[in-house]
């Protein structure tokens, strides 16, 4: 049962991608896809199931020795194809620094695993091993991607109807889509350094196959841009790889995290660990390596959709939350949190400048795995509860917001946020689930916001880092409201009918909202059941203690007393309490109470629209409003050079503290 | 959650919005006497209150009563919070909730006073919601607790240690409570540049319980400032009043300013005092 369903979340994803790339029918390939979907579905849950009946909270897979020697070679003879084909790709896009990484990524690894040179190679013997922590990244990418991998047949063949292909590409996509999920699987459940690895380049490759999908020249020039920020990280991950080796004595992830205890943080140990969080750093597009992230825009919105909420940069955050505990409460611990905090202020501040929509759930992303990579950094139990749960809010929401976007542009042909006025009159079904989904990202009792407060108890103990969550909690509610404000300006409308819309992209939406709802609702089984089990396991010296229960969330001090906490439940009766009223109030205003809004003059129509008036003069004036973006404070190209600065100044200093300790 | 607590909760609601609507008639009247006028009776505010209520209901879209309520429903359940003794720092972000509907509400319509408004509602609350938080911390840095019971069991007054925090705290409630000089969200008087901004485009019972919500947001913020001297509770409430008349003197002195300039002001000086308070606290160890 249990390896089955391992295959299953690593080789049917292969398998899909495989009978997509071949039969290149479309109806062919719907089936396919919703098929996965379904079998994703349930190996998730077969997961999920597994885990409650195991005793001690996590699924160990033994290999024999023999096997164990036979997958690595293979997986050694994909790692050297994957090279080739990067070096391949900087070749023939003539751009120079991806080659060169390509090579010196290359040059150790062979080194090291293939010719041994840095002495034996410590493969464990438990090649794969799920815990909490990865099955709740394995719930992320086997329930979220599918669902947008399943939105992408209905959006791909608008998408290519408004490129006016002559020959579909769509066999192509879904076989990238379906390769990346299955590596990210695989990266999540190995316990083997080396052959996350292997994976964490898949993703990378997959990445840049997928960002330069359209072909045009912006697409591969962002696409080539992800590939060499990405293979920054992966140096830094091959180098760890070997100092890990060394120093350890092992690959084994669960050893590395373990190993915070054992007062071994000197040597190469440290170096190793902050070289892995370089890598967890460019994954997870920390300033100064979130251009790629941005460029990531380009491509057709599923893609963004996927590389934002559950694979990608997940797998950074990932890495750095797997590995923290080994630098809970070092200086190293301190220095990942100022990355984090920086990039969480910096990125929302920017976010305020801008009006393009995607760019704007862009940066509210990078914003948030700084935070997420803060609070990793904070290494509390707290603080890695507050992590581990914002992975998951954030991953729904911004999941389900991608595609909310994705669907209006679409249908109003453009993604800038002043487009969007009185898009509620347009599209109801959206509109109204877009903004639960800004909602779920800024305001309480919503799980994002539950996090961040967590985050904020739990860095009393840290004043610069405090000092960045607080300043960036402010102005994340500023960007936030101006969009919702936006999209639901409306005058009077009679009656609303619901927009059409491919079965697939309704589906998906109902979908992921429902998740959003259930996750925030549901934030203290989900709490107990996962998160706790893990933060407990989790060898760090803090033994405060979060507690899930009644309405809401406690902390505890260690004797227990209570110093903070929240019944997110009873303020969900509030929201409940708004839903049922809205129809009942709209209902109620007659049509002819209904007055057209102030303005400088007499309106020019009895409509309600009120968007012309007549000014002294008798001229007619039409109203234009726009949101304040105050680019001379927070324009893009003024901050995002200070913000490079300031976080790669940080990461140096991280680099000069690991080295000489 | 006990009977108990359940009693509490629904006497603190009741009581609350007398006290805020008593609280704001005797404000109109202290300020008609600084301003040489006689006043309006010490409960007009009710029946202003009331009069809004039976207006017949007009509206500019179907959708504005809804963030209304959103706005009255969570003020009260942040005074709920304060009332239950609970964590102060998500209290904050509930008060924040409350802030934000009221926002989304004005940019709703298409008038562009209420959008002008809602867009300078935005920049106080960037402006002020750090101070907010700050003091928290600052509570929870000299109490060791996030809990308002954790405050008064606290076995000093907390001014003596956070006396700069407080007196930033002071400053943010100028701007909270849209008192002049930082009243350009919603302007005092309905004849300037910006009519009447935020609640432009409410009328009847929306603009009665926009009302409402002030009175409870009144109530909840003088208890946050006699936080900072319970014990003895009396002398906490006449800071309490102390700190309203003041706000009401400062309102009737001061001319309105721009909001670019409060926001610099805000995050220069009312951030800096309350940063400045809490780097002494982390030093004492």
């Amino acid at each position: 049962m249990d390896w089955y369903l391992l295959l299953a979340a690593i080789l049917l994803p292969a398998l899909s991608a495989a009978l997509c790339f071949i039969i290149k029918n479309q109806k062919v390939r719907i089936a396919v896809v919703s098929v996965s979907t379904l079998i994703l579905f349930a190996v998730a849950g077969g997961f999920i199931a597994l885990m409650i009946n195991s005793p001690e909270g996590n699924i160990v897979f033994h290999l024999d020795e023999g096997i164990l020697e036979v997958i690595s070679w293979i997986i050694k003879g994909f790692d050297l194809l994957l090279f080739s084909y990067i070096a391949y790709v900087g070749l023939k896009h003539k751009k120079a620094i991806v080659f060169v990484l390509s090579v010196l990524q290359f040059i150790p690894w062979a080194l090291f695993e293939v010719f041994g040179v840095f002495g034996k190679v410590f493969e464990p013997e438990k090649a794969f091993v799920i815990d909490n922590l990865a099955l709740i990244m394995i719930m992320l990418v086997s329930i979220i991607g599918p669902i947008i991998t399943f939105f992408a047949t209905g959006y791909m063949k608008e998408h290519e109807h408004h490129m006016k292909l002559k020959v579909s590409r769509q066999p192509r996509f879904f076989m990238i889509l379906f390769i990346f999920l299955g590596a990210m699987n695989a990266l999540v459940m190995t316990d083997n350094l080396s052959w996350m690895y292997f994976f964490w380049e898949i993703t990378t490759l997959c990445s840049f196959l997928l960002i330069s999908h359209d072909g045009t020249e912006i697409a591969i020039k962002n696409g080539l841009k992800a590939l060499w920020l990405n293979s920054v990280g992966g140096v830094a991950f091959i180098i760890a790889i070997i100092m890990v080796n060394s120093s350890l004595k092992t690959l084994s992830i669960q050893a590395i995290s373990a190993s915070g205890m054992q007062s071994v943080f000197t040597g190469m140990l440290p170096i190793a660990l902050g070289l892995l969080c370089i890598a967890g750093f460019t994954k997870s597009a920390q300033f100064p390596f979130q251009g790629w992230l941005l460029g990531a825009m380009v491509a057709p919105t599923p893609v963004s959709a996927l590389l934002h909420s559950s694979t990608m940069v997940k797998a950074g955050v990932y890495l750095v939350v797997r590995i923290s505990p080994a630098f809970s409460g070092t200086i190293l611990g301190q220095i990942v949190a100022i990355v984090g905090g920086v990039t969480f202020l910096g990125a929302s501040a920017i976010a305020i400048s801008q009006s393009n929509g995607k760019k704007v759930l862009a940066y509210s992303t990078i914003a948030n795995l700084g935070l997420i990579i803060c609070c990793a950094g904070i290494g509390t139990r707290i603080s890695l509860a507050a992590a581990m749960l914002l992975m998951i809010f954030h991953a729904v929401s911004k999941g389900l917001l991608f595609l909310c976007v994705g669907t209006i542009e679409q249908e109003i042909g453009s993604r800038d946020i002043e487009d969007m006025q009185g898009l509620f009159k347009i599209m109801p079904f959206t509109t109204v689930i877009t903004v639960i989904g800004m909602i779920s990202m800024l305001l309480p009792p919503f799980g994002v916001l539950i996090t961040k407060w967590l985050a904020i108890e739990a860095a009393v103990h840290q004043p610069l880092v405090l000092v960045c969550i607080i300043l960036g909690s402010a102005l994340t509610v500023v960007f936030w409201a101006k969009w919702i404000g936006i999209i639901l300006t409306m005058s009077y409308k009679p009656k609303f009918y619901l927009e059409k819309l491919t079965v697939s992209m309704k589906a998906s939406l109902v979908a992921l909202i429902t998740f959003v709802m259930a996750a925030s609702v549901g934030i203290v089984p989900l709490y107990n059941q996962f998160v706790k089990p893990q933060v407990r396991a989790f060898k760090i010296a803090d033994k405060q203690d979060l507690g899930g229960t009644g309405m809401g969330i406690w902390l505890h001090k260690v004797d227990t007393a209570v110093y903070g906490g929240f019944a997110s439940i009873l303020f969900f009766i509030i929201i409940l309490a708004l839903i049922v009223a809205i129809p009942i109030i709209a209902n109620r205003i007659k049509p002819s109470r209904l007055k057209p809004p102030y303005l400088c003059g007499a309106n020019t129509t009895d409509d309600e629209k009120g968007i012309e008036f007549i000014s002294p003069g008798d001229k007619v004036e039409s109203v234009v409003v726009r949101n304040y973006y105050m680019q001379s404070a927070f324009g893009e190209e003024k901050l995002t050079f200070w913000v490079n600065i300031v976080a790669g100044a940080i990461i140096i200093i991280m680099l000069g503290v690991v080295i000489g300790l | 959650m006990s009977i108990n607590n359940i009693l509490i909760a629904v006497i603190a609601i009741i009581v609350a919005p007398l006290l805020g609507g008593l609280l704001t008639g005797i404000d109109r009247r202290i300020t008609a006497r600084m301003q040489n006028r006689f006043g309006p009776p010490i409960l007009q505010p009710f029946y202003d209150f009331f009069k809004l209520l039976g207006k017949q209901g007009i509206a500019v879209n179907q959708t504005q009563m809804v963030y209304v309520l959103g706005h009255l429903f969570f003020a009260i359940g942040a005074f709920v919070m304060f009332i239950l003794q609970q964590d102060l720092l998500m209290l904050m972000f509930i008060l924040a909730f409350s802030g934000v509907s009221l926002i989304i509400g004005a940019m709703s319509v298409r008038s562009p006073y209420s959008k002008i408004g809602a867009q300078r509602e935005i920049m106080q609350m960037m402006a002020y919601e750090p101070v907010l938080l700050l003091m928290v911390v600052g509570v929870y840095k000299a109490t060791g607790s996030f809990m308002i019971s954790g405050i008064l069991e606290h076995h000093q007054p907390l001014i003596f240690s956070l006396p700069l925090v407080f007196l930033s705290f002071l400053y943010v409630l100028t701007i909270k409570l849209r008192k002049s000089p930082f009243d350009f969200a919603t302007s005092h008087h309905g004849h300037q540049e910006l009519i009447k901004g935020l609640t432009t485009e409410f009328s009847g019972t929306q603009l009665a319980l926009l009302e409402l919500t002030d009175w409870f947001d009144l109530v909840l913020f003088l208890g946050l400032i006699s936080l900072f001297f319970a014990r003895p509770w009396w002398v906490g409430i006449i800071i309490a009043l102390a700190s309203y008349f003041a706000e009401i003197v400062i309102d009737n002195i001061s001319a309105r300013v721009t909001w670019q300039w409060m926001v610099k002001i805000t995050w220069v000086v009312g951030i800096g005092a309350a940063l400045v308070n809490i780097v002494w606290m982390y030093l004492i160890p």
